[in-house]
């Protein structure tokens, strides 16, 4: 398939996927398998959350465990009220449906980037076939795996429906909703989706119940992201053309959790809600914004701004190694970028991987790198002047702003995370969210494969008196450039969010 | 007429001086066009700079009527307002100075060119009913396949092609050649260049604004010079960062007023032009200008601005040995006489044998003879002897004196055609062809294999002494005497200064040079050992370059070469880089992407060298300029909320006075535009060096440079601004 062909592929698939969680969303009420008798979602809501799911992304403005007014023994349920919940159906036939095929999705338009850039490659390859050796040969042997881990580990993993807990620590009884979490925090974690299957996601004790399961969800997290690295070496014949990529992921990622750790290891800051400690809450929330995956296990609101700020950092750069597939493709995006503007310093047209850099590709590449900025700052902007903010109850302050940027940063990023949660299942937020993630995703994706698309037929220089790329050296001028552009694009918005913050707390003393 | 060349002369000697000279200051010619440029109308093709003259009309109009602005401007702060818009148009202005700056230099060397061809009225034939007409034209009213008459003294108005006649013609002007040079049916002349004798009948090649100097004076007006890929990719970059940063300021002031944070809109202006890639921005256009420039200064025609930057991409180079790595003519060394002669009779010969041989190699056979005083007795009996051209089929030549009793040809030899039908074509293969007197002496000399077919016996160490020669690099060249083997004259190339060093230079940048020799193979390589040269191809015959720029291009590897004759003309077209001499074929010429007006085949090199400095100028001032980004940002971020944000001063790590941060980050912004010109238009100076290490040593220069250069600034500007 050609470029074009490739994308619309992957587009309509996922379209028709979307329709069918879409429907399954919106009828749960009288669909099957749902003994809790959830209702369906509001059309709103359902299509904010099909397009979450479809891209990766999983913003959650509902809570899993829902909403339990209508149930007899309510006051001994868990669950946040008003909040819609999801039954059986929805979880496995939408939430984890998708999850899957973001994933593969993801896997399988990067990897057709990489045929671009591999000599004598005829086309991009056929998404067809990509997406479903994905699944078949890598997502769900590892799911299938993972989630007996997880069973193992104490995750429920049943359709039994509430399960109750006789005694909990001021010795009352709870009841408190189970099903088929196993599976699909394999996925969430595995294919970088992040939307978990109660609203507190992984600081749930169903979802994480110890240490081991934490640092296991961890593993799953980076375990794709980190592979892909290696895969574009493997692909394009030049292993050591995986270097910059990798090296360079992991120096960003090893400098976020440098600026989330100076000011908080090992105190945990006052307010900060954990169930595994200060390390294992600044980690994971470091690594699920580093490959955009967005879980959580503590709760954002507490902790210092500088985790934050280091949170705001990997979704912005988004490769560091970033998400499921697409990570790659903005690292490339990155190199060729730098490649550019830095190589021609070397008195030689620059050239990545033997392919002169022409007008064209910086052109694809600026206007992906150009659709960041857009959909995440110009929303901030709108909640703000729409009053849709303040309708939820989000402040002016610094606290506020750094919350509605992040939702809008974690929805471009496709990352999932957020501050708000079940509170932003308001019309505005629904659908304003559901635009940055579709655009979020698909923009880029498609303005990359056009640039794996272009790369096929085009001279191959076998020269090696070109910029090294798999140098060492390499490695750190992609690291100082991709902080360079990011940065200058982003400093003063998060100057007004968490460095604000910072600066507020730590004149109070934090 | 006489007038005119001398003029002509002039106008040369002024563009070399050019060369030497640093450019002049801004003339007062450049600084009206500079100003001229502000127009907004004329600024389109300049995204940035257009922006940037936008936003001093928006904090213009600010500053006029701050009431206009409610909520985003203060009346407190009206001399403020003015400040910023200076500044603001000072940026602006700077950049269009650079622009007026590199247009006029380039003109500059352009029209010492262009009055090479100056108007000139040239002899227009008509063929009417058989009979000629002869009409006053002027040049530029001549077209293609116009036939014009060129007398005694008549200045040739364009590039032609002889048709009938033969004549000496002057090319000095735009060759450098001073000997001047023979025009025979088929031959091309020049543009600009000077009949010296007899009459021509031409036909024009060329239209008038098809010639080369044309072509390349059209190259400097900026409006209509096309932008070469990698200036599109740049500029591509500058839009996208400019789109970005647009958005950016946007949001900002939209987060502003929905967050009440009261910022001033001149600030986030400034913030907003600081944060523009306004420095490369605004020396874009003379980066590419200037490179241009360079070129004319060493009299080079490039077609496209194209082909110079793919001579900076240059993988292999193809070079002539003789012309580009020896000065072009080999000089005689020593005489190595064979058993039974001595050094004396060898030097003699040579000197007859050389007597009627106008070549640099002739002339230096006899200075050597002269100088070591092997002066022949029968010198003087040269005026009357019988002269055997030098042929390509016998590769000898020679000359025959007839002793004192023999018949002697007339002094100055009649006609033409009587010498001629006097001299008779040596055949080496006819035994006894050329029947010798007792007292006649005929000397043979050429190459050693050739030579050896026509003596009578050979001697026994003749081939080894050959060898020998050989091996050292030098060429061998056998004389004989009435058919005997006399001795050998060991000629060397002559290396042209500093060659072993631009080798060198071309080697460590990753470049591999090819040198090309008709040479045997022996001499070749020594030639080539010695400048360090790994490749050569000797014996080539001319479509042997043809085969090599195929054989690297099929390997994917740029080439770049140099050609003069007809037979180049494949390989010119062929080859990524093509550099033909202009005192080569109209063919060469036509299939080459650019042209040396003085026919200096080494100036390859140079051309490699300077399309690599453009595509680096124009790399290192892109990054430093977005590099300087960084600290502008912690100079106005304080400001830019100081009413409703205090905290972020915390940002303010340089200290800057909060009243001044904002100018002095602006004014910093402004000045490194003119600071940076002389850069732009001289390039960035490199030791020729591995592609990786330029690119690490300029990343570190322009890319870590550019992060601190302007936290040094801005605090120095700032300290200046609160002194005052």
């Amino acid at each position: 398939m050609g470029w074009k062909e490739y994308f619309l592929a992957a587009v309509i698939v996922n379209i028709f996927q979307m329709t069918i969680a879409f429907v399954i969303f919106s009828f749960q009420g009288v669909l099957p398998l749902n003994p809790q008798g959830f209702p369906g979602l509001s059309w709103d809501l359902a299509f904010m959350q099909v397009i979450s799911f479809a891209t990766n992304t999983n913003l959650q403005h509902y809570n899993g465990e829902g909403n339990c007014v209508q149930l007899p023994n309510c006051s001994n349920l868990t669950g946040v009220p008003g909040a819609p919940g999801l039954s059986y159906l929805s979880q496995m036939m939408a939430v984890q449906f998708l999850q899957f095929t973001s994933a593969a999705t993801g896997i399988s338009v990067a990897i057709a980037m990489i045929r671009g850039f591999i000599a004598h490659a005829k086309d991009l390859g056929n998404f067809y076939v990509d997406f479903t050796r994905s699944l078949t040969r890598i997502l769900l042997p590892l799911c299938f795996v993972a989630s007996l881990v997880f069973v193992g580990l104490g995750v429920p993993q049943t359709l039994t429906g509430y399960e109750r807990i006789v005694s909990t620590v001021e010795g009352a009884t709870q009841t408190i909703l189970v099903g088929p979490v196993a599976s699909l925090v394999s996925i969430m974690q595995l294919g970088t989706n992040g939307g978990g299957y109660y609203g507190a996601n992984s600081a749930y004790p169903f979802q994480n119940p110890n240490p081991a399961s934490d640092i296991f969800q961890i593993f799953l997290m980076l375990l794709i992201p980190t592979s892909l690295c290696f895969v574009f070496g493997q692909l394009i014949g030049k292993k050591r053309e995986s270097r910059p990529i990798l090296w360079g992921a992991y120096a960003l990622f090893a400098l976020d959790l440098l600026i989330a750790f100076i000011p908080s290891f090992p105190v945990v800051g006052p307010g900060m809600e954990v169930r595994f400690g200060g390390f294992f809450s600044v980690f994971w929330t470091v690594v699920t914004t580093t490959v955009t995956t967005g879980s959580v296990n503590a709760s954002l609101s507490g902790v210092n701004p500088l985790v934050i700020l280091s949170a705001f950092n990997g979704m912005l750069i988004q490769a560091t190694p970033g998400g499921e597939g697409v990570g790659l493709m903005y690292m490339v995006m990155f190199i060729v970028l730098t490649v550019f503007i830095v190589g021609l310093m070397s008195g030689r047209t620059p050239e990545y991987l033997g392919l002169k850099i022409t007008a064209r590709d910086v052109k694809l590449v600026m206007i992906a790198f150009l659709v960041h900025p857009v959909i995440v700052l110009i929303p901030t902007v709108l909640a703000y002047s729409t009053g849709a903010a303040s309708a939820i109850g989000v402040g002016t302050n610094s606290i506020g702003f750094t919350k509605i940027l992040y939702e809008f940063t974690s929805a471009a990023a496709n990352n999932g995370s957020d501050f708000l949660g079940a509170s932003a299942n308001t019309p505005f937020f629904n659908v304003s969210t559901a635009i940055v993630m579709f655009l979020g995703r698909f923009a880029p994706i498609a303005l990359l494969l056009a640039l794996g698309g272009s790369m096929i037929n085009r001279k191959r220089l076998i020269t090696d008196v070109g910029v090294r790329t798999d140098s060492f050296l390499f490695s750190i001028v992609i690291v100082g450039s991709i902080l360079v552009l990011v940065l200058l694009t982003f400093f003063p918005f998060l100057a007004l969010g968490p460095i604000r913050e910072f600066f507020q707390g730590h004149a109070n003393g934090f | 007429m006489q007038t005119d060349s001398r003029d002509r002369i002039m106008a040369t000697r002024f563009s070399r001086m050019l060369s030497v000279r640093r450019p002049a200051l801004v003339s007062r010619r450049v600084f009206i066009d500079s100003l001229v440029r502000l127009n907004p109308l004329r600024l389109v093709a300049n995204p940035v700079m257009l922006i940037v003259e936008i936003t001093f009309f928006i904090v213009a109009a600010m500053a006029i009527y701050p009431e206009g602005f409610p909520s985003v401007a203060s009346l407190a702060l009206q001399s403020f307002y003015v400040e910023v818009a200076l500044i603001l148009l000072i940026t602006v202005w700077f950049s269009t100075l650079s622009d007026a700056l590199a247009e006029s230099q380039a003109k500059n060397t352009a029209n010492s060119l262009r009055r090479l061809e100056m108007e000139v009225s040239s002899k227009k034939i008509f063929m009417e009913e058989g009979s000629k007409r002869i009409v006053p034209t002027p040049s530029r009213e001549l077209r293609k396949d116009d036939l014009i008459l060129l007398e005694k003294s008549d200045t040739v108005p364009i590039d032609a092609q002889v048709i009938e006649g033969i004549a000496m013609v002057d090319e000095s002007l735009l060759t450098g050649e001073s000997t001047a040079v023979r025009k025979a049916p088929g031959d091309d002349v020049i543009g600009g260049s000077q009949v010296l004798s007899d009459t021509l009948t031409v036909k024009v090649t060329v239209n008038p604004d098809e010639t080369f100097i044309n072509q390349m004076i059209r190259m400097v007006e900026s409006s209509k010079r096309p932008k070469t890929p990698n200036e599109q990719a740049v500029t591509i970059v500058l839009i996208g960062l400019t789109a970005i940063f647009t958005i950016l300021i946007g949001a900002l002031l939209g987060v502003s007023l929905v967050l009440s944070l009261a910022a001033d809109l001149s600030v986030l202006i400034a913030l907003y032009v600081c944060l523009l890639p306004t420095t490369i921005g605004a020396l874009l256009p003379s980066i590419g200008l200037s490179g241009i420039s360079r070129l004319y200064k060493e009299k080079i025609v490039a077609k496209s601005g194209r082909a110079v930057e793919t001579a900076g991409d240059t993988d292999v180079i193809l070079l002539d040995k003789t012309g580009t790595i020896t000065v072009g003519n080999r000089q005689a060394v020593e005489f190595v006489p064979f058993p039974g002669f001595n050094e004396k009779d060898v030097g003699e010969a040579a000197f007859l044998s050389s007597w009627h041989d106008d070549t640099p190699e002739g002339r230096s056979l006899i200075r050597l003879a002269y100088e070591n005083g092997f002066v022949p007795k029968e010198m003087n009996s040269l005026d009357a002897s019988e002269v055997y051209e030098f042929s390509a089929s016998t590769r000898t030549s020679g000359v025959k004196l007839a002793g004192g009793t023999g018949f002697m040809l007339p002094k100055s030899g009649g006609t033409g055609r009587e010498r001629g039908r006097l001299r008779r074509k040596f055949e080496p293969h006819v035994e006894g062809g050329v029947p010798i007197g007792s007292d006649e002496i005929e000397i043979i000399k050429g190459a050693p294999d050739a030579v050896k077919k026509i003596v009578k016996s050979v001697p026994a160490d003749y081939d080894k002494i050959v060898q020998n020669i050989s091996a050292a690099g030098d060429t061998a060249m056998a004389l004989s005497r009435n058919r005997e083997a006399i001795g050998i004259v060991r000629l060397r190339d002559v290396l042209k200064p500093d060659i072993k060093e631009k080798i060198m230079a071309v080697k460590v940048m990753g470049i591999r040079p090819v040198m090309i020799t008709g040479d045997q193979p022996l001499t070749a390589k020594s030639i080539a050992t010695e400048v360090g040269i790994d490749e050569y191809q000797p014996e080539a015959k001319p479509e042997d370059k043809y085969h090599i720029v195929k054989r690297e291009q099929s390997e994917t590897r740029i080439v770049a070469m140099i050609g003069d004759g007809t037979n180049d003309a494949p390989a010119l077209a062929m080859a990524d880089v093509g550099l033909a001499m202009n005192s080569g074929t109209q063919a060469a010429k036509e299939a080459a992407n650019m042209v040396d007006l003085e026919s200096n085949p080494a100036k390859i090199i140079e051309v490699v060298m300077l399309g690599k400095q453009l595509l680096m100028t124009r790399g290192a001032v892109t990054t430093f300029s977005i590099a300087n980004d960084v600290a502008k940002y912690f100079a106005i971020m304080p400001v830019l909320f100081a009413s409703t944000v205090p905290e972020l001063k915390a940002l303010n790590v340089l200290g800057l006075g909060l009243n001044t941060a904002v100018l002095s980050a602006l004014i910093f912004n402004a000045i490194i535009i003119p600071l940076l010109i002389p850069l732009a238009m001289r390039g960035v100076t490199f030791k020729p060096s591995g592609t990786m290490t330029l690119f690490l040593k300029n990343t570190v220069i322009y890319g870590v440079g550019g992060v601190i250069v302007p936290f040094v600034g801005i605090k120095l500007i700032d300290m200046g601004i609160s002194l005052l």
